[in-house]
């Protein structure tokens, strides 16, 4: 195998596939990255088992072939190299010649036929999506993941393809973000996955590469078609992201989703954020909550904890039901906040019991379910 | 002929033997008894095949004359009680008057005495109760007992002895525990011709300690004092977390008599409750002394046990003082003087009185003004900036009785008397302090500080309580069931939010705010097994709490797998701010210090 390759280019691929490679590789193959040249590109592939990216780069390949090197030695090799100009050499014992400008490598990789191949995805059901969209759908909702490892069914976010709609949603049993998009579902693509944190976690940081992402899933794995045709760095085609899924049943959200509106605010997003963020300021780990106390056309906030002092935060809003009040973890009410884009949402309460909740007027919804000191 | 017929004397002391002198130890015990109680100041034992074959106890009392040691040897006589009321103001060991002719019943025994008045001594012989000889002999003043051949006219008894290290064993032992109650006498102590420890006269207790049980046992120890109206406790214990796996090392003395009495064992485990793990028993010396009215001693013919009048208030007695202590303890050991936040609220603006201010956090008022004045001056006046500005701030909970938890406290100066080195297999967090290393097991450490924490929201009865999206159903059997709903108040009152859902079936709603919704029914049902068990007890509110507690912070701590610097200071400070930082709610020890002198030790300087 050989090959010519712009360094920044290798380097950026590297990075698309270096994150799934663990510090902890239970087998040395798997802390090593396949590379393979064919015709006028390079195909990367790494894979942690549960969690495999392959992303395509142009390249000058003068005699295809593969080999596999250790990614993360690899990467830091190749973004340090003095020349834009790269060539790298496999002799058939996988030695491995690195030569930029004035400078040489060699290294020692392990044969392509060790390295485990990326699941066989005999095409079951598909959809395709925008990209930025996905992004946003995702944010909104994966910061309610829980991050609990004994409650694995929750560690990821639920995808459901139904009724005509694309349903997110996480939990983690004390809060559940959800949002849905209207698209197409044919009656025999309709099904469900719960995708792993980390998987979630790629893929946002995937996305926005270009206009389209497909996604593809059986009941054990998934995998995501990202378009890069918005990249100039070298990638071409799309980055292939395969992953399981976690197996299981995920809990029925919808009987969580209180039916009925109480007391409905309208609220400046960044505003309340900033205020919630505030009072904050004073919790500890021993008293985590905020009260949020409604009363006529008022909105107070205050925290306290024994040992450090007290915040009151107050700002006008419009409102002319009861006077209530009630407790949250202010963790709680500042991530749904934060993934938001919009300028206004509004917060639904109805008592000190009962759970709050936020929604904006695309079909995001997220509750979260209050403190009280008993 | 009649049948009943009153025994001569020699087999009514071979019976009184059988009670009085059941193995060697037995008679060194009297022996050593009567060295002392004869006001001698150097005691020696020899004893051979653990004092089967022979035993000697010499010793430069005030000694007997002829008369007198010819008298000592009948039945009932004494020098030590005239009448039976003296039994009430016994201040002496021996009274029943039944050991030395007990004794001399069952071996071959020699008697060499001379008091300081006559200028020769006088030798009594006696084999197996009957006398050979009596005849003057020269020695110095005191009196020497040799015993050889014990139990040679009783086989049966002989039969029963253990092997010759199980018996030099329990001589062992009791000699040290008369040497440890009167430092002031030098002990010897001779195995087969092989000292097992000399310790000349000590003029403290410590320093015997460390002769008879070694340095490194002494340097485990805390010193202990504590009076009250008639009782009084001194003495050594083990720090926190230093343990033993038996009770050997727990010696208690009464009125300076080594006894085995239940109550002052029970408490002394009980005071360790919090600073031993379970089934570690402490080190302690302790010398407990009482009014000897107050006490029974003539339970047990070897006086071994005791019995107290009061049984109750010497208990919580004994209990008090060492807790105080090895939380004073506790408080002592902290990196820098804690609590200067608490002084705060009291001083504000005044910021040249707090070095005058008892400044420990209210739940322990009792640190020394050593480390109140071991504050240096800069520090004060670090906080000085913290304390001007205070506006009287409401405090959040107006029905809280102390100040102190209420007042929101000045942030503390970050330590920096402990310099943090590294962080080893994520567990282990080391430190530089002035005295050495310090590692400290970061797991213990949280343990320590939420259980803390815990029992703080238990008192003042704030438990932040988490809803639940999802209730999580938890489905019991009929007696669990009558447990739950018999304690649903309790549960309900604790951070938890549990219903009724059918029969034996139940939701929990809300669970503790710190508490994750999956550890949720494991951990009732944890719970419900401590009731069954009877570990938490209704009656007594705080105890069923701390259990509570104590069950509860295994499932609160989730630690991070790593942690920087400024995390682990944080620990630092909160774990000192704790009641009893040194060891973890189940009495394992949060921290392992290695002192110069022991890295000087290993590294062989």
């Amino acid at each position: 195998m050989k090959f010519k390759i712009n360094r920044d280019h290798f380097s950026n691929g590297l990075a698309q596939v270096l994150n799934v490679v663990g510090s902890k590789a239970t087998m040395p193959i798997l802390s090593n990255v396949l590379i393979e040249a064919d015709k006028d590109f390079i195909l990367l592939t790494t894979t942690n088992l549960d969690l495999g990216i392959r992303c395509k780069i142009k390249a000058d390949v003068k005699e295809s072939g593969a080999v596999t090197l250790p990614v993360k030695r690899l990467a830091s090799i190749v973004r340090d190299l003095p020349n834009v100009d790269v060539s790298l050499d496999a002799s058939p014992n996988h030695q491995v010649k690195i030569a930029s400008g004035g400078s040489n490598f060699r290294i020692m990789g392990i044969g392509k036929e060790e390295f485990p191949p990326l699941p066989e995805f005999a095409e079951e059901k598909s959809f395709n999506l925008e990209q930025a969209e996905l992004t946003s759908m995702l944010k909104s909702v994966s910061y309610a993941q829980s991050t609990d490892e004994t409650r694995y069914i929750l560690n990821g976010v639920y995808f459901s393809f139904k009724e005509g709609k694309l349903t997110l949603v996480a939990t983690d049993g004390r809060r559940l973000a959800l949002t849905n998009k209207e698209i197409e579902v044919p009656a025999t693509s309709a099904g469900s996955i719960i995708l792993p944190a980390k998987t979630v976690a790629e893929l946002v940081r995937m996305l926005d590469k270009g206009e389209k992402v497909k996604i593809s899933f059986s009941e054990r794995r998934a995998a995501f078609q990202i378009n890069t045709d918005k990249d100039s760095s070298g990638l071409v085609d799309s980055i292939y992201l395969y992953s399981k899924v976690v197996e299981g049943n995920y809990p029925n959200y919808n009987q969580v989703i209180p039916k009925e509106t109480h007391q409905r605010i309208k609220l400046e997003r960044e505003l309340f954020l900033q205020c919630v963020h505030r009072a904050a300021l004073v919790c500890s780990e021993k008293s985590n909550s905020v009260k949020v106390k409604l009363s006529s056309n008022l909105l107070e906030i205050t925290a306290q904890s024994p040992d450090f002092g007290d915040a009151h935060e107050s700002m006008a809003i419009a409102y002319s039901g009861p006077e209530l009040q009630v407790a949250f973890n202010p963790q709680f009410i500042m991530d749904p906040l934060r993934a938001l884009a919009k300028d206004e949402v509004f917060f639904e309460v109805k008592d000190e019991v009962s759970p709050g909740v936020f929604k904006t007027l695309e079909s995001f919804i997220c509750v979260i379910m209050p403190v009280r000191l008993s | 002929m009649s049948k009943i017929r009153v025994l001569p004397d020699r087999v009514a002391n071979q019976i009184a033997a059988g009670e009085v002198i059941e193995r060697p130890a037995a008679v060194v015990k009297e022996l050593v008894e009567n060295a002392l109680d004869a006001g001698a100041t150097r005691i020696e034992v020899e004893f051979n095949h653990g004092g089967r074959s022979y035993m000697r106890i010499e010793d430069n009392g005030s000694g007997m004359s002829r008369d007198d040691a010819l008298l000592a040897l009948e039945r009932h006589a004494t020098s030590k009680i005239a009448e039976a009321d003296d039994l009430n103001r016994l201040a002496t060991f021996g009274f029943r008057g039944e050991a030395l002719p007990s004794i001399a019943s069952v071996s071959h025994f020699t008697l060499q005495t001379r008091e300081a008045s006559t200028d020769a001594g006088v030798e009594i012989v006696i084999n197996g109760g009957r006398m050979v000889h009596v005849r003057d002999c020269g020695r110095p003043v005191g009196t020497r007992i040799e015993v050889s051949h014990l139990f040679n006219s009783v086989p049966a008894r002989r039969k029963f002895l253990k092997t010759d290290t199980t018996e030099a064993a329990h001589i062992i032992h009791g000699v040290r525990l008369y040497a440890l109650a009167f430092p002031q006498v030098a002990f010897s102590l001779i195995e087969d011709g092989r000292a097992i420890f000399r310790s000349p006269q000590c003029t403290t207790f410590e320093e015997r300690i460390a002769g008879i049980f070694g340095k490194q046992t002494a340097e485990g120890l805390l010193t202990l004092e504590a009076d009250e109206p008639g009782m009084k406790l001194r003495g050594l214990v083990g720090r926190p977390g230093v343990g033993r796996s038996t009770r050997h090392e727990m010696i208690c003395f009464v009125n300076q008599r080594p006894v085995d009495s239940r109550t002052l064992n029970y408490a002394l485990i009980e005071s360790f409750h919090e600073s031993l793990p379970k089934g570690r028993y402490p080190v302690a010396f302790v010398f407990f002394d009482i009014d000897p009215a107050a006490v029974d001693v003539n339970v047990h013919p070897a006086k071994r046990e005791v019995r107290f009048r009061s049984e109750a208030s010497v208990r919580s007695f004994v209990i008090r003082a060492i807790l105080g202590r090895l939380r004073e303890f506790g408080q002592a050991a902290a990196p820098v003087a804690v609590g200067n936040g608490n002084a705060g609220a009291a001083t504000i603006g005044d910021t040249g009185r707090i070095a005058n201010q008892p400044l420990a956090p209210q739940v322990a008022p009792s640190v020394t003004s050593s480390v109140i004045t071991a504050i240096p001056e800069r520090r004060v006046k670090d906080n000085a900036p913290y304390l001007q500005p205070q506006a009287p701030i409401q405090p959040p909970s107006p029905t809280a009785a102390t100040v102190a938890p209420t007042q929101p406290a000045p942030p503390r100066s970050p330590t920096r008397a402990w310099r943090f080195l590294g962080l080893a297999h994520g567990a282990y967090a080391l430190f530089e302090t002035p005295a050495g290393l310090v590692l400290l097991d970061r797991r213990a450490a949280h343990e320590r500080i939420w259980f803390e924490r815990l029992q703080a929201q238990f008192r003042e009865g704030q438990v932040p309580s988490q809803r639940l999206l999802l209730p999580v159903p938890v489905e019991l059997d009929s007696i669990a069931t009558a447990l739950l709903l018999d304690r649903l108040e309790f549960f309900n009152g604790h951070g938890f939010e549990i219903v009724e859902f059918g029969r034996n079936f139940f939701r929990i709603e809300s669970v503790p705010a710190w508490m994750e919704p999956t550890d949720a029914e494991p951990f009732v049902r944890d719970l419900l097994g401590a009731l069954r068990e009877g570990r938490l007890q209704e009656k007594n509110v705080d105890v069923a709490r701390d259990e509570l507690a104590r069950l509860a912070v295994a499932k609160a701590i989730r630690l991070p797998e790593a942690a920087g610097e400024a995390e682990l200071q944080g620990v630092l400070t909160q774990l000192f701010a704790c009641r009893a930082p040194l060891t973890s709610p189940l009495g394992r020890p949060t921290q392992i210090e290695l002192s110069h002198g022991e890295l000087a030790r290993r590294f062989q300087k």
